[in-house]
């Protein structure tokens, strides 16, 4: 137990000091910002661009906004965010392997599973960091400017976003202890993505794709209950747990 | 007792047979050479004994345990400086030796203590700057200052001495013979006079075997030398004994090597003497482990 920590404690220190851990801080601020900020400067943007959209022949008329405006922007920033998050730390295991740092590790009698757990636990404790500090921004500008309570469903759809980038991380360790170089981990992620998000497409396998937590619209505007989705996250919250636990055997069979 | 014990080791990349049936003991607080070529297999071999590497075929034990691919029960009597021993860079040596003392599962104060003892062993102790710019020489040091934290029985070193200036080959081999005491020290190289150095025994990796194994003094005198070098004065002297003599070689500019037996001696010496040759210096040659590797290696 002593060593598991001691080596979440080194995977803290190099996000901190290779400024990685700054890096997100700064990006989840900015997106915690930038989706109230959008919604509050939608009006103003659209009265400047009214001259040009009358000559196209549209009025505008009043435009209203509110916080749900401000949450669905939240929702369309944090994909970007978790795909900066995953261009950010992809390398977390295969920098490893390059630069053979692994070896005086493994060497010093540190069990390989180790090294899975504490770099996919400080995946998870950036994430869910980064993620929840973006929400708390929004949440307390909307509250400010708005009414939060006009959006439904909110602690379901977040917590529901939140498990999707969990299930993205364990990708990401899943092809990091199969694969060799970085891009063959973000081409693996990305590629697993892909895949899931096209097979939930057809209607009879939609219920239970991880895709499906990204789809937060139907949610707020109470479309459908949080209930709905439960299919979703329990497939997806096993799968992550499936694909770190799969990746021990993987690591401990692996050459360094 | 055998520190290491190495029974039949067999290990392929792709076509390229590097280890077939490799057998090697290394005797309890011994200083031991692993000499071969570059390319003969040593780092193999070292990584099949740390369990970094799956052998094909053979059996390893490790202070009287077998070595498991994949599980490194083995490695806690395991100290290991690879060739170029890569850190985390943004730490300092001392954060660096605290992190490894942790993941041994050492305890705190001895951790601290031993990392304090060790970074001055190697001459570190006064680096508090991040491991990012240290040189060659600094991170073999501080490889060795790892490698020996946790009181390993075998300390494993895989050239850690080939790619520093004469000055750091120096200072990492003193610190090897500091460390006799307290390990056994298992060496690898193809620096023939860092063997001749510090080591007691040798063995030689030729094409994936071991070809030669022993005391370094026994090996040496296996090819004792038949050989000796006359200086003389003048350079028209040399032509003399050239024309009179066989089996002899010019090699620089007054010098000449003979080869032959004890008469050929005397013989020589009474013609010196008898054409009144001056000369500078006459000399046995001394064989060297690096004839008898060469020998080795030819056959």
């Amino acid at each position: 137990m002593k060593s598991l920590f001691a080596f979440i404690k080194k995977e803290w220190i190099e996000s901190v000091r290779s400024g990685k851990f700054i890096y997100i801080v700064i990006l989840f601020i900015l997106f915690g910002i930038m989706s109230p900020a959008i919604a509050k400067l939608t009006p103003w943007m659209m009265e400047l661009k009214a001259d040009s959209l009358a000559e196209a022949g549209l009025i505008v008329t009043e435009v209203s906004v509110d916080a749900l405006t401000s949450w669905t922007q939240y929702f369309k920033n944090i994909p970007i965010g978790l795909i900066a998050f995953v261009l950010i730390y992809s390398n977390i295991f295969t920098k490893e392997y390059q630069s053979q740092s692994l070896v005086l590790v493994f060497t010093k009698g540190l069990s390989r599973y180790k090294v899975v757990l504490a770099k996919s636990a400080m995946m998870l404790l950036l994430w869910t960091l980064g993620y929840y500090f973006c929400f708390a921004i929004t949440y307390i500008y909307n509250s400010y400017f708005w009414d939060n309570t006009i959006a439904h469903n909110l602690l379901p759809a977040v917590v529901y976003w939140w498990l999707f980038g969990v299930w993205v991380i364990s990708l990401i360790v899943l092809f990091s202890v199969i694969l060799k170089n970085n891009t063959g981990v973000l081409l693996g992620t990305g590629g697993a993505v892909l895949t899931v998000y096209l097979a939930g497409l057809l209607p009879k396998l939609r219920e239970y794709m991880p895709t499906m937590l990204m789809d937060t619209s139907s949610l707020l505007s109470d479309a459908t209950g949080a209930g709905s989705y439960m299919k979703a996250v329990i497939v997806t919250g096993v799968l992550s747990v499936v694909f770190v636990a799969a990746s021990v055997p993987v690591m401990n069979k692996r050459e360094i | 007792m055998d520190m290491l014990t190495i029974t039949n080791l067999k290990k392929r990349f792709g076509d390229k047979e590097v280890l077939c049936g490799l057998n090697l003991s290394v005797p309890s607080n011994s200083v031991f050479g692993f000499v071969g070529r570059n390319g003969a297999g040593k780092t193999t071999t070292m990584k099949a004994v740390l369990g970094l590497l799956k052998p094909d075929d053979g059996q390893i034990f490790v202070s009287g345990k077998k070595v498991v691919w994949g599980q490194t029960e083995t490695n806690q009597y395991i100290g290991y400086l690879p060739d170029v021993p890569e850190f985390y860079s943004y730490m300092t040596p001392f954060e660096y030796l605290i992190f490894c003392g942790e993941i041994c599962g050492m305890k705190k104060s001895d951790i601290k203590e031993r990392s304090t003892k060790l970074l001055s062993l190697v001459g570190l102790e006064n680096e508090n700057h991040r491991i990012k710019g240290f040189s060659r020489g600094m991170k073999q040091r501080l490889g060795i200052a790892q490698a020996l934290l946790s009181r390993p029985k075998l300390l494993i070193c895989d050239e850690p001495t080939s790619a520093l200036d004469p000055e750091g080959r120096k200072e990492i081999l003193d610190i090897l013979v500091a460390v006799k005491e307290e390990t056994t020290v298992l060496f690898s190289t193809h620096i023939l006079s860092d063997v001749e150095h510090i080591c007691e025994e040798v063995a030689f990796l030729n094409e994936g075997k071991i070809v030669m194994q022993g005391k370094v003094s026994e090996i040496r005198n296996i090819r004792s030398s038949k050989e000796f070098t006359l200086e003389v004065i003048n350079r028209e002297d040399t032509k003399k004994l050239m024309d009179n003599f066989k089996d002899i070689r010019h090699t620089e500019e007054n010098t000449l090597v003979f080869s032959g037996e004890e008469n050929k001696v005397f013989d020589v010496l009474r013609y010196v003497y008898e054409n009144k040759i001056s000369i500078q210096k006459m000399e046995r040659i001394e064989p060297s482990l690096e004839d008898v590797f060469l020998e080795v290696m030819k056959k």
